[in-house]
């Protein structure tokens, strides 16, 4: 069935190809910007991974006025409105991101004051706040996951009040998207596994949730396929570039995806494992995803049947709880590969978690935003028993 | 033409199922929970409602623009209405700009499963109050 009403807007130029990130200058002749600052981390820095980029444009003829490296794993309030200062100051006319989710969204953020000045908080923070666009906002992403480079959305860290903002607007999208395996080279295993595993929980999530759409439907499934054919290699040949180039397209796939039909309640369970106990995100869900997808199952069990496919399963001839069952299997098997590499907890427990933490992991799932687009209720007392079963 | 002929009108009747809201326990403890001040500006016709779920009881109150609201909404008076019903999704009404949210978004989701009873309340109120020609059949 057809939703009553849903809409497609995907804005981003995507482009793909190994050893890019040096050579795209001549793509940003059409963004209106001829300096660029740039932020990144300390780690990516120290990788070299900037220099080459650095070059590429300069020799386009474009300037890079100045660089940004101190962006935290959370991306803070005082990264962001720092980013917006130096890129004033030092006369940018757009932002260049390199990095993961933090970076990237630290720069998304950045945007918002850094092209019409004003208040982040005050101004910005909340949904649809922006009436005109930004700047251009160019992204390299260096790891394979969040997506960050085509959602509409930042989440910036609020340290004092220790709660996470969220923004929210179409504008926020990035102009353009630059996809270079060479910059997942150097992701360990732990990384392109917890990375990888986020990005399998977004397209499942978004392929299951409330307000999913043919658009996000057909992302979702070519993003499985992509990540169950090649996440593994990734972890086991770093330099495999088929492979993280695989993850990488994958990664932004599913982010498009679930920019459409945002996620369910295994990111409503990571969200407050994460919060109650630091696991990373992408632990948290490569943990929760299977556990998650069996609180779901009786609503999404035809779903999962479709899905099983492409994961690799052979489903001929099974019934659909059967191949609803191949699906979730899948999920855990690809989870219990990446544990036998040595890259990812088995299981809460070896995550860190505490069990005595597991009913207020449970009770805070309940109450997370997340919860909204989940098909089923999300009720802690259930979801309690799902926590068990992954500690 | 929108629903509701004047701002007094849709004072009346939006006013006062909030106020409904906030002497219903099933939901007014879980408003309060969230010590939310929300302030609505509606338009066409213009409204301004404070929501204030910051103290041990719920207090609606219109046109006041001096309290600090965590979250500010923008929608027309119409999408409103329509809300109460349970037939706008609240996520697509935000990507569709039918509503404007400033501040921490994630709360007011938060407090969707919480408010779902009024959806069954708002249409009963309207006729027990003598607005049955408000109603969405």
């Amino acid at each position: 069935m057809l939703p009553e009403f849903y809409q497609f807007h995907h804005p981003t130029k995507m482009i793909y190809g190994a050893g890019l990130a040096s050579d795209f200058s001549h793509e940003l002749d059409a963004l209106n910007a001829r300096s660029y600052f740039m932020v990144s981390d300390h780690v990516i820095n120290g990788l070299g991974l900037l220099d080459s980029i650095r070059e590429g444009i300069e020799q386009g003829g474009f300037t890079i006025t100045g660089t940004y490296l101190d962006v935290p794993q959370d991306a803070s309030i005082t990264a962001v409105e720092e980013i917006s200062r130096l890129a004033t100051e030092t006369g940018a006319e757009g932002l260049i991101a390199v990095g993961g989710g933090s970076v990237i969204d630290a720069a998304k953020a950045a945007n918002f004051t850094f092209s019409h000045g004003g208040d982040l908080i005050e101004d910005y923070s909340g949904a649809g706040t922006l009436t005109e666009p930004l700047k251009p906002l160019v992204v390299i992403p260096t790891t394979a996951g969040t997506g960050s480079e085509c959602t509409l959305v930042a989440v910036i860290y609020d340290v004092e009040n220790k709660v996470k903002l969220a923004f929210s607007d179409g504008f926020l999208l990035p102009r353009l998207a630059v996809l270079d395996p060479v910059m997942t080279q150097s992701l360990p295993p732990k990384l392109t596994a917890s990375t990888g595993m986020d990005a399998l929980t977004h397209a499942v999530e978004s392929y299951v949730g409330v307000d999913t759409s043919p658009h996000s439907e057909a992302l979702a499934v070519a993003a499985i396929e992509l990540i169950f054919n090649n996440l593994v290699k990734a972890i086991e040949d770093g330099d495999d570039l088929e492979a993280r180039g695989a993850m990488l397209i994958a990664s932004n796939i599913a982010g498009t995806s679930f920019s459409h039909s945002m996620v369910g309640c295994v990111h409503s369970m990571a969200h407050a494992t994460g919060g109650l106990t630091r696991v990373p995100h992408g632990v948290a869900n490569g943990i929760l995803l299977a556990h998650g997808m069996e609180y779901n199952f009786e609503e999404c069990k035809e779903k999962y049947a479709r899905l099983a496919y492409f994961m690799g399963q052979d489903v001929t001839g099974l019934s659909v709880d059967d191949a609803a069952r191949k699906a979730i299997q899948a999920v855990r098997d690809l989870h219990k590969k990446m544990h036998a590499l040595g890259a990812m907890p088995l299981n809460l427990r070896e995550a860190g978690v505490k069990k005595e933490n597991l009913k207020a992991i449970a009770a805070a799932a309940q109450e997370d935003g997340t919860t909204v687009y989940n098909v089923r209720e999300v009720v802690a007392e259930d979801i309690l028993v799902h926590l068990q079963n992954a500690y | 033409m929108p629903v509701f002929e004047s701002s007094e009108k849709f004072n009346e009747v939006l006013g006062g199922f909030f106020r409904l809201l906030g002497d219903t326990p099933e939901i007014a403890d879980k408003l309060l929970a969230s010590k939310l001040i929300i302030r609505f500006n509606y338009t066409d016709p213009d409204l301004v409602l404070v929501i204030d779920c910051s103290g041990e009881k719920i207090e609606v109150r219109s046109g006041d623009m001096d309290t600090k609201a965590i979250v500010d909404m923008k929608m027309s008076s119409d999408i409103a209405h329509k809300f109460w019903f349970g037939k706008v999704n609240l996520t697509m009404a935000l990507t569709r700009r039918q509503m404007i949210a400033k501040g921490p978004v994630p709360k007011i989701l938060k407090l969707l499963p919480a408010i779902k009873p009024s959806y069954a309340m708002y249409p009963k109120y309207l006729v027990e109050n003598g607005y049955g020609q408000y109603n969405i059949h």
